[in-house]
């Protein structure tokens, strides 16, 4: 007997304690790997693998019944079957029987025989080989290897015959198995061929569906998906889109951007998934994204290069998802315990601000195709002139959206001008000037009074020193009711309304462009009917600068429109009286501004010296640089001031940090702080402690929702680091079409023009001119508006020479006189007339902007040939066409452009291109089709020129091209 | 409870809360016979007894009990980078009052004519094998389960990727730092950045040398070590755990601090009206304006170093000191004070900012030489 052991401690109970510490460091371990194991995204999966399996097994059921029910592949079910028995019958087995069967081992047998005297041979050579390089010292061991290798020569040689005779025999057994069987094979062959779709479904089907896999492989199945097995090669995996070319700037390194959302979004670039429920659902748009064949194909672009978020991230939080809405906030952290990722620079955008990430790459583009609300948001800042005020990089050289100040006496009195300072939509609700006062942060009373006061000083400044507008007197009284006539007709509406947009019409890029100048209700209240006339008359004189472009009325004409537009009054409003001029408040505001640079003392001893005018003017012109008045009006003395707010080139990329929230309480996101901003701009002053002039003075625009949204989306796409690779290139013709659609928004040419498939704003307009003076029913003026409407300018680069263009663009002159709408005469400069010119050529890819010059001769029997086309007998061209002074029949929604210009307007090569398919060049065009396109070689008439049509077509241009507009009445020589 | 934890806030704003933790510091740690003599008759000795430690950690309990029901507190305290922390308050308590109860038992056990505990212990026998390795494999065990049930609750507090552009609100130091990042409030980087820490790591070298005591050997004491004990509880706990707490959950946005129960407002605005201690002398006393001459502007300032370091160990020796004087002998002597004295410099420091807004004692910034 052992003595008993020493011990301080009582073993049992440390060995209690051990089993129990041992036994929770098991469970702990095994917390661990399950912790470890079990992944959000593998629930995902598993259940899209489910999803998969029905979905395939559906596809794999209805493709099974579709080939079922094929009468072909039933008939060749039943010869399969005849013909199996047959062959089981009458052929020789092949490879199958008994006796095949002794024979293949027979074979076998041989060929491993032959195989090892063959290497037995190899090494006796080889000895040999060494015995005789020896030398001849030994020659007993060179004559014994050399006996040996002849012995396995001998041997080999005998091998090899038999193995050859007996591979014939069993080939011979083969192939009368096979000649046997022909028919059988190629009923098989046609077999798989009905059958492939089925097979391919059968084999996804034994690969992921564990109902359809033999048991050794559902084991195999699951074993691979066992915690730490699943290093090697698990069902569930991590998927992942690499993407080398946009790199993720860790500022000290570049790492390449790894987009994981597939993990979870299984079926995103799948579309039999579209209808799948989240997270598996295929994109909305997958012509456009994602796809192979897309413009975005997903192993080039990955997901958060325009969604924002964490591609890293596997699971719901980790990726950055962002919420569209609280409700929608709340509704995830209950299912997800959504949290947003406070160290995560770029969360995903949320859904409806999903535009913005268009932005990053098209910011060349003047519009993104496909991104309406973008391109709303941007238009939108181009009407309201965020621009002027913050720099925005794309905006550099815009012009000022406001009207000229400069000689605003002439136009309006003080009054009005108060009045429209106080409140710019108590006269025109749809005005873009926004509100600078009495807004939420200076609507106190004692504010109110000082904006009273400011607003005195701001027009006092803006009637100072005005130049004198020379007005010529209206030569004769004009009648509204013509007046009203031309309005409708000559081509106004493109960019103006008579009425204010109805709030219930939504704002679009097309409602906009009838904005780009006011509209016209209760412009008599506004200015005189002189200073209507004059403007009308010529807009340059009274403002270089302005957008507004003369439509050359004449004399008469314009004082039509003049009496017309100044009865159009609104006596309601200037009823109010202005407040009176506060001297003491003036001296406040005068002082504060003094005091800025100097002691009180003795700013208020300059007050004291100053003129009650003067302290006005002074007041004002610290006023209007304090506002940024000068940012959209040219103002006289702020012609080099710079603007007054923040850059926003790169606004969506200002850490969240920088945003001041105040006290207000939102979400601290951009998008929360830009919409918050746009809906009231000083609301961030809420609750604080501000003297008057460190106020914000952001203006209120008075957006509604869907303006606020969509300008937000264009604010969160201003960001600083696009990926480079997949901007789009800005080469020589984008560079041109990028300049030409500035110009064409600058100036509105969408208003009356469709260009690149998009504007005609004025067609409506043009539908109701119709139907008030023409007796036109509202449904046949749907059917002629775009007869009347101005061109579509699809195509115009390939079509216009030039030299023309630029000509036409300076100075316009008359093409389709029945048109009452005119092009009117802009002040374009030069460099703006040819990036117009370059712009259209552009678009239609045409190279150079001149062609060969048309050398213009005719031969004798060309112009005979082209007569003959030119007159009714054959396609009646002047029914239609107008040949200078000489008008075509019919009504004028017939009509079509004057061939006396052909010559120097129209390319030649375009001519032809027409001719022969007008349809292809301007899709539903009423030139009808002479040359069948889909026969072509036997449409044209058959007794001219030998029926050949390429000459036909050639004459015919020729013809055109020598038509001018003199002698007038016989031009079309009689035949 | 509004009113409570308003109440808390305002007390913990560090111009009530350290003059409080300094002056209850030296009663419960009593360097003195003095001072001991005030803790005995206020029994705060009590505190070291095992009645005196359930109260000690229920209040500390409750505290955090009451202070979790508070969102804003709730949220630093449970901030995966400030649970160990919170795991450190409670261990630090722990092992002081430990200590410090052993001590005093001790000290209890040598008045009554025994012998300190650990002469007993050391009779016992425990036999390493398989006694002592059995338990400390046991305790690996433990702390294992605990490592790993950690790890599995808490995330690894990642934050965004760092950006030489943007540093953090507020950017702290890792927690060991946080009691230097402190000091920098109070003195130049030169000092409390390079100084300072050269310093603390030379004067714990020597204090083997300086401290030849040789009571206390091998067994906890409180009576025999008064001073000892005290000044190193001084640093261990009121300039380095403390310091380091507050820099933890106190210390906000912008530096700035915080109450326990406050929201970390980035805006949050504090005055910031310290002064130097020659404007107080110029500006404030003479009404004067500053000399232009840097000596003659911070002529009193330079004084009042040279009194410090200079003439203070010399008084000290004559008064205060005079017992350490004769124990250490004057070159040892010299070195005790001149490291004590630049060790108490940071709550002189710290007092004169917090109550007195003073910020520099000689402020040279066209030299960067600040004091």
């Amino acid at each position: 007997m052992a003595e008993p052991e020493e011990r301080h401690y009582n073993i049992d109970r440390l060995n209690m304690i051990f089993a129990v510490a041992s036994i929770v460091l098991l469970f702990a371990l095994i917390w661990m790997v399950t912790d470890d194991y079990s992944r959000e995204w593998k629930d995902y999966q598993r259940k899209f693998r489910e999803l998969e399996i029905e979905k395939t097994r559906v596809k794999y059921d209805y493709a099974f019944n579709e080939l079922e029910s094929k009468g072909d592949y039933k008939a060749l079910e039943k010869q399969l079957e005849e013909e199996r028995k047959t062959f089981t019958v009458g052929c020789p087995a092949g490879s199958a029987d008994d006796e095949a069967k002794k024979f293949a081992a027979e074979n076998d047998l041989l060929n491993q025989k032959y195989r090892f005297t063959k290497a037995e041979y190899d090494a006796a050579r080889y000895r040999y080989e060494t015995a005789r390089a020896r030398g001849g010292a030994d020659n007993a061991h060179l004559a014994k290897a050399a006996e040996v290798l002849a012995g396995l020569e001998r041997q080999l040689a005998g091998l090899k015959l038999a193995v050859e005779q007996s591979g014939q025999r069993l080939a011979q057994r083969q192939k009368a198995a096979d000649d046997c069987g022909a028919r059988l094979a190629e009923l098989e062959r046609r077999e798989r061929g009905f059958q492939q779709k089925t097979k391919i479904l059968q084999r996804k089907l034994d690969k992921i569906d564990p109902g359809a896999m033999n048991f050794t492989n559902r084991i195999a199945q699951m074993v691979r998906d066992l915690p730490i097995i699943d290093l090697a090669n698990p069902n569930y995996k991590i998927e992942q889109i690499v993407l080398k070319d946009i790199p993720e700037d860790l500022n000290f390194s570049k790492v390449p951007t790894v987009d994981r959302c597939v993990t979870c979004h299984q079926g995103i670039a799948d579309q039999d998934y579209k209808d799948a429920s989240q997270p598996f659902r295929a994109h909305p748009n997958l012509e456009l994204y994602l796809g192979n064949d897309s413009a975005h194909p997903i192993d080039e672009f990955g997901c958060t290069v325009c969604h924002g978020g964490r591609g890293r991230g596997t699971d719901f939080v980790s990726a950055a998802h962002t919420p569209a809405s609280a409700q929608q906030a709340e509704e995830w952290e209950e299912k997800y315990g959504w949290e947003p990722l406070h160290h995560w620079e770029k969360p995903m955008l949320p859904k409806q601000y999903v535009e913005a990430g268009c932005f990053q790459c098209h910011a060349g583009q003047g519009t993104i195709k496909g991104a309406e609300k973008l391109n709303l948001g941007l238009s939108i800042i181009e009407r309201s002139g965020c621009y002027t005020c913050h720099t925005i990089n794309r905006y550099k050289n815009w012009p000022k959206p406001g009207p000229d100040l400069t000689k605003l006496s002439s136009k309006i009195s003080k009054k009005w001008a108060y009045q429209w300072i106080q409140s710019p939509r108590t006269f025109r609700p749809d005005t873009w000037m926004p509100a600078f006062f009495d807004q939420s942060n200076t609507s106190d009373p004692e504010s109110r009074k000082r904006n009273e006061q400011e607003i005195h000083a701001i027009v006092a400044y803006l009637f100072a020193n005005n130049p004198e507008y020379p007005a010529a007197s209206i030569p004769l009284e004009g009648a509204i009711q013509k007046g009203k006539e031309i309005v409708s007709s000559v081509g106004c509406m493109g960019c103006h309304r008579i009425e204010p947009r109805d709030p219930s019409e939504a704002l679009t890029r097309d409602t906009l462009r009838r904005e780009q100048g006011p509209n016209f209700s209760g412009l008599g209240s506004k200015t005189s009917k002189a200073w209507l006339y004059n403007w009308l008359k010529n807009p340059h004189s009274y403002n270089p600068r302005t957008k507004m472009p003369n439509l050359r009325l004449s004399d008469e004409e314009a004082a039509h429109v003049a009496a017309y537009l100044a009865s159009l009054r609104d006596d309601v409003y200037g009823q109010t009286e202005v407040p009176a001029v506060d001297e003491a408040g003036i001296d406040g505001i005068v002082l504060d501004f003094l005091t800025k640079s100097e002691t009180l003392d003795s700013a208020k001893k300059k007050v004291a010296a100053m003129s009650r005018d003067e302290k006005l003017s002074f007041a004002g012109e610290k006023l209007v640089r304090h506002y940024g008045c000068f940012a959209c009006h040219a103002i006289a003395g702020f012609e080099n001031e710079k603007p007054i707010g923040t850059e926003l080139t790169e606004e969506g990329s200002r850490p969240v940090d920088r945003l001041d929230f105040g006290f207000v309480h939102i979400d601290h996101t951009r998008p929360a702080w830009f919409a918050q901003k746009l809906k009231d701009p000083r609301v961030f002053d809420q609750g604080k402690v501000k003297l008057h002039d460190e106020k914000l003075r952001m203006p209120n625009f008075e957006f509604n929702d869907e303006e606020i949204e969509a300008v937000t989306t264009a604010l969160l796409g201003f960001v600083k680091d696009a990926p480079k690779a997949k901007i789009v290139p800005r080469t020589a013709r984008d560079l041109d079409i990028e300049r030409g659609q500035e110009l064409a928004r600058v100036f509105n040419c969408q208003g009356c023009h469709l260009i690149e498939k998009d504007g005609g704003a004025i067609q409506p307009a043009v539908g109701q001119w119709l139907v008030d003076y023409n007796n036109v029913s509202a449904n046949e003026a749907a059917a002629v508006i775009p007869s009347f409407s101005p061109p579509n300018l699809i195509g115009e680069g390939k079509k216009v020479q030039a030299q023309w263009l630029f000509n036409f663009l300076h100075d316009p002159s008359t093409i389709r006189p029945w048109l009452k709408v005119r092009m009117p005469t802009y002040a374009f400069a030069a460099d703006e007339l040819n990036d117009l010119v370059k712009y259209f050529a552009a678009l239609d890819n045409e190279e150079s902007l001149f062609l060969e010059k048309f050398h213009g001769a005719i031969t004798p029997e060309e112009l005979d040939a082209g007569a003959k086309l030119f007159s009714k007998d054959y396609f009646d061209c002047a029914k239609c066409h107008i040949v200078g002074a000489q008008m075509p029949g019919g009504s004028p929604e017939n009509w079509a452009p004057d061939f006396a210009l052909a010559r120097s307007r129209l390319k030649p090569q375009w001519i032809d291109e027409w001719l022969k398919n007008p349809q292809d060049l301007l899709p539903g065009t009423k030139m009808p089709t002479y040359f069948d396109p889909a026969g072509f070689e036997a449409s044209g008439p058959e007794d001219i020129l030998a029926g050949d049509e390429h000459k036909q077509i050639r004459a015919l241009r020729n013809y055109l091209m020598s038509l001018t507009p003199q002698p007038h009445g016989q031009t079309p020589p009689a035949q | 409870m509004e009113a409570v934890k308003e109440f808390i806030n305002a007390v913990s704003r560090p111009q009530i809360m350290f003059p409080m933790i300094l002056a209850v510091f030296f009663f419960v740690f009593s360097p003195t016979d003095r001072l001991l003599a005030i803790n005995k008759r206020l029994g705060l000795y009590k505190l070291w007894t095992k009645r005196g430690g359930i109260v000690l950690f229920l209040c500390l309990f409750l505290a955090f009990a009451f202070g979790l029901m508070d969102m804003n507190f709730a949220k630093i305290v449970t901030k995966p980078d400030n649970v160990p922390i919170v795991g450190l308050i409670f261990l630090i308590f722990f092992f002081v009052w430990f200590s410090m109860k052993q001590a005093w038992e001790n000290d209890a056990r040598i008045a009554a004519g025994g012998r300190p505990r650990e002469a007993e212990d050391s009779k016992e026998k425990i036999l390493v094998w398989p006694d002592l390795v059995y338990i400390e494999f046991i305790a690996l065990i433990l702390c294992t389960v605990l490592l790993i049930v950690w790890s599995i609750l808490l995330k690894a507090p990642l934050e965004e990727a760092a950006n030489p552009t943007v540093s953090p609100n507020p950017s702290k130091a890792p927690w060991y730092f946080l009691g230097l990042q402190e000091m920098l409030v109070y003195f130049d980087p030169w000092i409390a950045g390079v100084l300072f820490p050269t310093v603390i790591m030379i004067g714990m070298m020597a204090i083997p040398y300086l401290d030849t005591n040789k009571k206390g050997c091998g067994y906890y004491t409180f009576k025999d070590r008064k001073m000892a004990i005290s000044i190193f509880m001084f640093y261990w706990l009121v300039l380095w755990f403390f310091l380091i707490t507050v820099g933890t959950f106190l210390r906000g946005p912008n530096w700035n601090f915080f109450g326990p129960f406050e929201a970390w407002d980035i805006h949050k605005l504090e005055v910031l009206t310290n002064i130097n201690l020659s404007e107080l002398v110029y500006m404030v006393w003479l009404k004067q304006r500053l000399p232009e001459n840097i000596l003659l502007r911070e002529m009193g300032g330079f004084a009042v170093v040279f009194l410090y370091f200079g003439a203070m160990p010399l008084v000290l020796a004559k008064t205060l000191f005079k017992k350490v004087y004769a124990a250490l002998g004057p070159f040892r002597y010299a070195i005790f004070t001149i490291l004590l004295l630049m060790s108490i410099s940071l709550p002189i420091k710290m007092i004169l900012r917090w109550l007195f807004n003073i910020k520099y004692i000689i402020a040279i910034p066209e030299f960067f030489f600040n004091i």
